[in-house]
C-alpha cells in the first residue's frame, strides 16, 4: 500500500476514534465482560467440535460417495463412453483423392456424413460453411434445411485419405477409402469403438424416402366422433366389450411397466433418430448443393468454352428465344383466360355439390337415418362428390410441393392418395363404359332377366316352399290349421306383392336403360343402384321375415313366462329375478293349458320363422357381394401397389439393420494391437423396409374383422335363435374404409376459392404462400392459416 | 436329421452392437448339403407334376405330336412362339413316361379335386420351409432389432429362401426395459424374453416361434442388456443360474404365473 494512503488511513481512524470516544469505550467494555463470563473460550470450543465433526464424518462420507458414483454412473449427460457413430452414404463417389468431409454432428460423436469435398483446405470449408458459402444458389431457402434437419448449422467432421502426419482436431475422423472399398475405414482419436452405419440415399427427386413409421395410406381415424353418435346400442354392447377387454389388458402392461427398477432417460445420441432419418433424406439434395458451390472455394480450374461450343451456344440460345417469346404470349394472354375460366367452373361445380350433399346428409332428426345411410347410390354419389371437393385441395397442396426442397416429405402420402383416388376412378369409369354399353345393347334382354329371376326367385320359389310347410314338410306333423292360416296370409300378401310386380314390369327396360347411361358416372353407380333394387324388390322378403320374426318372438316370450308360472314362478321385473309365487288353482290349471297349446304351436310358426330368416340372410349376402365390389372399386390401393412394384423405397414402411460380416471382437481383443488404434468397428447396413402388404390393405382386414364380429358373434346366433331382429351393421361403420380416403370435414366453399386463388402464378415467382396443409389428416379449419412452415414442426 | 434344436450363435464385431441367432438350420456339412439338395429336387419335381396333371386334366391334350414351335416350318427369330414354345415343352413332359403315368390318375379324377390337389401341393413345394431363424440385433444408441425368417441361411446355401424375413426395429428411446418372463404352454412353464415398449398395448416377446429353453434366453438377455446399456461393455458370462432374475417380471400377463424367478 502507498505510505500516502496508509498515512491518510491513520488519519481518518484517529479523527474517527476522537470524534465517537463514547463509542469506543462502550466496545472495550463489552470486550472485557465477554472476557470475564467465558464467551470467548465457549466460542473457540465450538469451533474446534465443529471443525472435528467435518473432519470426521464429512469428508469421509463425500469420498466414499464420489467413489459410489464412480463405480456405477448413472448420469445419462455423460454419454462419452466412447462409442462413436458414424453415417456413412454407401453412393457417395469414391475416389483417392483427399478431400474434406462434411456432414452433420449431432452429438460429439455422431456424425452424419453428407458430402466428401476433394481437393480442398478443411479451414477453407470451415470458413465458407462458417459464412454459408457453400450454399449459395439454392433453389429455395436455406433455413428449411436447418429446420428440418434438427441443426444450426452444418460442420466439417473430418479428413478423408490424408496422411497420419497431418494434424487434426481431436473430435475428426479420419477417414480412409479407396475407389474400389465400398466400406470406409474410419478412426477418430476420441472413439474407443465405431458403428459405421452404412445407408443408400433416398433419391428426393423420385419421391423416395425413409421414415421409422409405415406410411400412412389412409387419413388418420377420424370417424370416431360419428361412431359414438350413431351407433345403434348393439353395436355401443360390442365396442364397450371391447374398450373394457383394452383397458384391463392395459392396466396389465402398466403393472409390468412398474417392474422396472431403473427408469433411464434416453442420451441425446438416442433420441436422434428421429433427427437422423430426417437428415438422410436430406442427404442426396445437400451433397448436389455442397458440390455445385465446391468450385468456390477449391482451386480446381474451371475449363473456358470452346469457340465451337460457343456457336451452338448462341445459336441455341437464339433458338431459345424465339420460344420463350411465343410461350410468353401463349402464358400471358391465353393461359389466365382458361385458368380463369376453369376455376369458375370448378366453383359452380362445388356449389352445385354442396347443395347436394346437404340433402344427401339431411337428417329430420339427430338420430335419424339420413338418406346416405339408406341407399347405396345415395352413399355412391356422396363418395364421389367429396372426392371432387377434396381434389382442388389435395391439388394446391401438391403444387406447393413444387416451391419447396424435394426432401421434404411431408406431402408424399398425400401425393399417394391423390393420384390413387383420380385413378380408382378414372377406372371405375373405364369399367363402366364397358358395362353400360353392354347393357344398354342388351336392355330388353337385361330387363327380360331381371324379371324372370324375379318371379322365379322371388316369387315362384317363396310361394311354393310356403306350400310345401303348408303341407306337413319332409314329415314333420305340424298343426294343418295354423300352417293353413299363415300359410294363406303370406300367399295372400305374395299375390298382391306379384301384381304390383306386374305393374312394374314394362318399366324395368327404362330402368335398366338408366343404369345403363348411369354407368358411364363410373361402374360403381349401376353397382350401387343393382344393390338398391334389389332391397326394393324384395321388401316383401323383409316385411315377411319381421312379421314373422315377431310372431316367433312372442311366443317364445309368452312361452317362458308359462313356464315359470308351469313351476310356480314368476320373473320380477324390478329385481329382475325369479321368484316363487303362489299362483291359485285355476291360474294354474289356465296357464297350464295354454302353455301345452303354445308348445304344440310352436314347430309349425318355428319351420315358418326359419324359412323367411334364411331368404332375408341370403339377400344380405347378396348386398353384402355388391356393397365389397363398391368398396374394391372405391378404396382398392392400385396406386400404391403399383409403386410397391416399380419402386418401393417411396413406400417406406419403417428402417432394417443389418449387420455385416467383419471380424469378431473377441479375435481383435486378443490381439496385442492397442485399442486406440484400431478401436473395434462393426459395419452395419441400414435400409428402408418396404411397406407390406397386410399394412396396405389393412382396411380390408379391419372392414372385414367388423363384419365377422357382427354377424359371427354369438350374439347374432341368439338373436336368431329366439327371434329378435338381427340388427343390420351401421353403414357409416361398415364403410369407414370408403370413407378413410376424405377428411373428416369437407373444406367449405369459401375456403376453396381461397386456396385455388392461392396458387402462385408461375414457377419463378416461388414467394412462400400461406397454403393450408391437407397432409396426415389433420383438420382443415384448425390449420387453415397457420401456414406451412409451422405445420411440419 | 435335416433339423436340431433350436441353438445359439453370437456375432460380436465390437463391444456395442451383437447379433444373437437362433437358428434350427444344424451347421452345414457336405450330407446335409446333399439332404438338402435332394428336398429341392423333390419340390421342383412336385411342381412339374402339378403342371403335367393340371394339363392333362384341363386342355386335354390329343395325339402324341406336340404342337410345332415354328408354325411356318422355317427356324427363324421373326417365327418364334412363346406360347406354342411353352406348350411344346409341355406336350413334352405330358408324353414322357412319368407324365403318362400321372395323366390318367389327373384324368380320372374330378376337376375340383385336381384343383385342389395341386393347389396343397404347389403350396406346400413352394412355400414350406424347413428351419426357422430368429434373430436380435442389439445397437447401442440405435435400439433393437427382432427378425425372424422361416428358412434359415440364404437359398444358394440350400437352407430355403430368406424372402419371408420379417423385421421390426424398436428404436432405444421406446424400450423401457428387457426382461425375463415366464408363462405356462401347454403343460410346461417357459421362460421367455419380453421387450417393454413404450406406448404400446402389448409388450414384444422376442424369439415368438422357437421360444428357447430358459439357459439361451438367460444368456441372450445378459448379453442385449451389456450391449444397450452398460458402459464397459457386456459381460462374457454364459452363467447358468445365479441372482440374475432381478428383472424377472411376475406380472400375470398372458397367462405368466404369479411368481418371480426364484433363480
Amino acid at each position: 500500500m502507498h505510505p500516502f494512503s496508509v498515512l491518510t488511513l491513520g488519519i481518518f481512524v484517529a479523527g474517527y476514534i476522537t470524534a465517537r470516544w463514547d463509542l469506543v469505550t462502550r466496545l472495550y467494555e463489552l470486550a472485557i465482560f465477554a472476557w470475564n463470563y467465558g464467551v470467548v473460550t465457549r466460542a473457540a470450543k465450538g469451533f474446534g467440535v465443529l471443525s472435528l465433526v467435518f473432519l470426521i464424518v464429512f469428508i469421509p462420507v463425500q469420498r466414499l460417495a464420489t467413489l459410489e458414483s464412480n463405480l456405477h454412473p448413472r448420469s445419462p449427460g455423460s454419454e462419452d463412453d466412447g462409442l462413436m457413430r458414424v453415417f456413412w452414404p454407401t453412393d457417395l463417389p469414391r475416389s483417392d483423392c483427399n478431400g474434406v468431409v462434411v456432414g452433420w454432428r449431432n452429438s460429439a460423436l455422431d456424425v452424419l456424413v453428407v458430402a466428401v469435398l476433394e481437393e480442398v483446405e478443411p479451414r477453407r470449408v470451415e470458413s465458407a460453411l462458417k459464412l454459408g458459402n457453400l450454399l449459395r444458389n439454392a433453389p429455395h431457402p436455406v433455413s428449411r434445411i436447418y429446420e428440418q434437419c434438427g441443426k444450426s448449422s452444418i460442420s466439417v467432421l473430418g479428413v478423408s485419405n490424408t496422411p497420419d502426419t497431418v494434424e487434426v482436431d481431436s473430435s475428426w475422423i479420419r477417414v480412409t477409402i479407396a475407389p474400389k472399398q465400398r466400406v470406409p475405414s474410419v478412426t477418430c482419436a476420441r472413439a474407443s469403438s465405431i458403428q459405421i452405419i452404412l445407408f443408400e440415399r433416398p433419391l428426393p427427386g423420385r419421391m423416395q424416402y425413409m421414415s421409422l413409421n409405415p406410411i400412412a395410406l389412409a387419413l388418420g381415424d377420424k370417424h370416431d366422433g360419428f361412431k359414438q353418435d350413431f351407433a345403434d346400442s348393439g353395436e355401443e354392447d360390442d365396442e364397450k366389450r371391447e374398450r373394457l377387454s383394452k383397458e384391463t389388458k392395459r392396466k396389465l402392461v402398466e403393472k409390468l411397466k412398474q417392474h422396472s427398477v431403473i427408469k433411464r432417460i434416453p442420451s441425446p445420441k438416442e433420441r436422434a433418430l428421429a433427427t437422423i432419418v430426417n437428415q438422410i433424406n436430406w442427404a442426396w439434395e445437400l451433397e448436389k448443393l455442397l458440390q455445385q458451390n465446391v468450385s468456390r472455394i477449391g482451386t480446381r480450374p474451371k475449363r473456358a468454352l470452346s469457340v465451337s461450343e460457343r456457336v451452338v451456344e448462341s445459336a441455341t440460345t437464339a433458338r431459345d428465344m424465339v420460344l420463350v417469346w411465343l410461350w410468353e404470349l401463349i402464358t400471358i394472354y391465353v393461359l389466365p383466360v382458361i385458368k380463369k375460366v376453369f376455376v369458375l367452373g370448378l366453383m359452380a361445380h362445388r356449389v352445385v355439390a354442396e347443395m347436394l350433399l346437404r340433402i344427401l346428409e339431411w337428417r329430420l332428426r339427430p338420430r335419424y337415418a339420413a338418406l346416405k345411410d339408406i341407399s347405396a347410390t345415395a352413399q355412391q354419389v356422396e363418395i364421389r362428390l367429396q372426392q371432387f371437393c377434396y381434389w382442388p385441395m389435395q391439388y394446391v397442396t401438391l403444387r406447393m410441393r413444387k416451391n419447396d426442397w424435394a426432401s421434404v416429405t411431408t406431402s408424399h402420402p398425400d401425393y399417394i392418395r391423390f393420384y390413387n383416388s383420380l385413378w380408382l376412378v378414372a377406372n371405375d369409369v373405364i369399367i363402366g363404359m364397358a358395362f353400360g354399353s353392354y347393357i344398354i345393347e342388351n336392355a330388353g334382354w337385361v330387363a327380360d332377366e331381371i324379371s324372370r329371376l324375379l318371379t322365379t326367385y322371388t316369387v315362384e320359389a317363396l310361394q311354393s316352399s310356403i306350400s310345401w310347410l303348408m303341407g306337413w314338410p319332409a314329415g314333420l306333423k305340424l298343426n294343418t290349421e295354423l300352417a293353413a292360416f299363415l300359410g294363406d296370409l303370406f300367399l295372400w300378401v305374395i299375390e298382391y306383392w306379384a301384381s304390383c310386380i306386374e305393374t312394374i314390369r314394362p318399366m324395368l327396360p327404362r330402368i335398366v336403360l338408366i343404369i345403363g347411361f348411369s354407368s358411364f358416372a363410373g361402374a360403381s353407380m349401376p353397382l350401387a343402384l343393382f344393390s338398391d333394387l334389389l332391397s326394393i324388390l324384395t321388401i316383401h322378403i323383409y316385411s315377411f321375415y319381421l312379421a314373422s320374426a315377431r310372431i316367433f318372438h312372442w311366443q317364445l316370450n309368452i312361452l317362458q313366462s308359462l313356464f315359470h308360472l308351469f313351476r310356480g314362478k314368476k320373473h320380477n321385473v324390478l329385481r329382475n329375478r325369479i321368484d316363487s309365487c303362489d299362483y291359485g288353482l285355476d291360474q294354474l290349471l289356465v296357464g297350464t293349458i295354454l302353455f301345452t297349446v303354445l308348445f304344440f304351436l310352436l314347430p309349425t310358426v318355428v319351420v315358418f320363422y326359419l324359412n323367411f330368416a334364411i331368404a332375408r340372410m341370403a339377400i344380405i349376402l347378396f348386398k353384402a357381394c355388391f356393397d365389397t365390389a363398391l368398396s374394391c372399386l372405391n378404396h382398392f390401393p392400385l396406386f400404391a401397389l403399383m409403386l410397391r412394384v416399380k419402386d418401393p423405397k417411396r413406400l417406406p414402411g419403417g428402417i432394417r439393420f443389418e449387420l455385416r460380416d467383419t471380424q469378431d471382437f473377441g479375435a481383435t481383443s486378443n490381439d496385442n494391437i492397442p485399442l486406440r488404434q484400431h478401436p473395434s468397428t462393426s459395419v452395419i447396413s441400414l435400409q428402408s423396409i418396404p411397406l407390406d402388404f397386410k399394412s396396405m390393405f389393412y382396411q380390408y382386414f379391419q372392414m372385414g374383422n367388423r363384419i365377422r364380429k357382427h354377424y359371427l358373434s354369438p350374439r347374432v346366433a341368439l338373436c336368431l335363435l329366439t327371434g329378435k331382429f338381427v340388427p343390420p351393421l351401421n353403414r357409416r361403420n361398415l364403410y369407414s374404409l370408403q370413407y378413410s380416403m376424405l377428411p373428416a370435414k369437407r373444406a367449405g366453399v369459401m375456403e376453396m376459392w381461397d386456396a385455388v386463388n392461392s396458387l402462385p402464378a408461375s414457377k419463378r415467382k416461388s414467394m412462400p404462400i400461406q397454403v393450408p396443409i391437407l397432409a396426415s389428416g389433420r383438420r382443415f379449419p384448425s390449420n387453415y392459416g397457420g401456414g406451412r412452415s409451422r405445420s411440419y414442426g | 436329421m435335416l433339423t436340431t434344436t433350436p441353438y445359439l450363435t453370437i456375432r460380436r464385431p465390437s463391444p456395442t452392437t451383437a447379433e444373437f441367432t437362433l437358428t434350427t438350420c444344424p451347421p452345414l456339412t457336405l450330407p446335409l448339403r446333399a439332404a438338402l439338395f435332394g428336398v429341392l429336387c423333390l419340390r421342383f419335381i412336385a411342381v412339374l407334376s402339378v403342371i403335367i396333371g393340371i394339363y392333362a386334366a384341363f386342355f386335354s391334350p390329343t395325339g402324341l405330336l406336340p404342337p410345332p414351335i415354328f408354325p411356318s416350318g422355317r427356324i427363324s427369330f421373326l417365327d418364334f412362339d412363346l406360347n406354342n414354345f411353352l406348350l411344346h415343352i409341355l406336350h413334352l413332359l405330358y408324353i414322357s413316361r412319368p407324365g403318362q403315368y400321372l395323366a390318367p390318375l389327373a384324368i380320372s379324377l374330378p376337376p375340383y379335386a385336381v384343383l385342389a390337389l395341386s393347389a396343397l401341393t404347389s403350396y406346400i413345394a413352394l412355400f414350406a420351409r424347413i428351419h426357422t431363424t430368429e434373430s436380435l440385433l442389439v445397437l447401442r444408441g440405435l435400439g433393437i432389432q427382432m427378425s425372424s425368417s422361416v428358412g434359415g441361411g440364404n437359398f444358394f446355401r440350400l437352407g430355403g429362401g430368406t424372402f419371408m424375413k420379417r423385421t421390426r426395429f424398436i428404436p432405444t428411446e421406446k424400450i423401457q426395459d428387457i426382461l425375463i418372463n415366464e408363462a405356462f404352454k401347454g403343460f410346461e412353464v417357459r421362460y421367455y424374453l419380453v421387450i417393454v415398449v413404450e406406448g404400446e398395448q402389448d409388450v414384444v416377446v422376442c424369439f415368438p416361434r422357437l421360444l428357447p429353453r430358459r439357459k439361451i434366453v438367460e444368456r441372450v438377455w445378459r448379453g442385449a442388456r451389456g450391449c444397450l446399456y452398460e458402459k464397459d461393455g457386456p459381460v462374457l458370462s454364459a452363467g447358468a443360474g445365479g441372482g440374475g432374475g432381478s428383472h424377472g417380471g411376475n406380472g400375470a400377463w398372458r397367462g405368466g404365473s404369479g411368481n418371480g424367478k426364484s433363480g
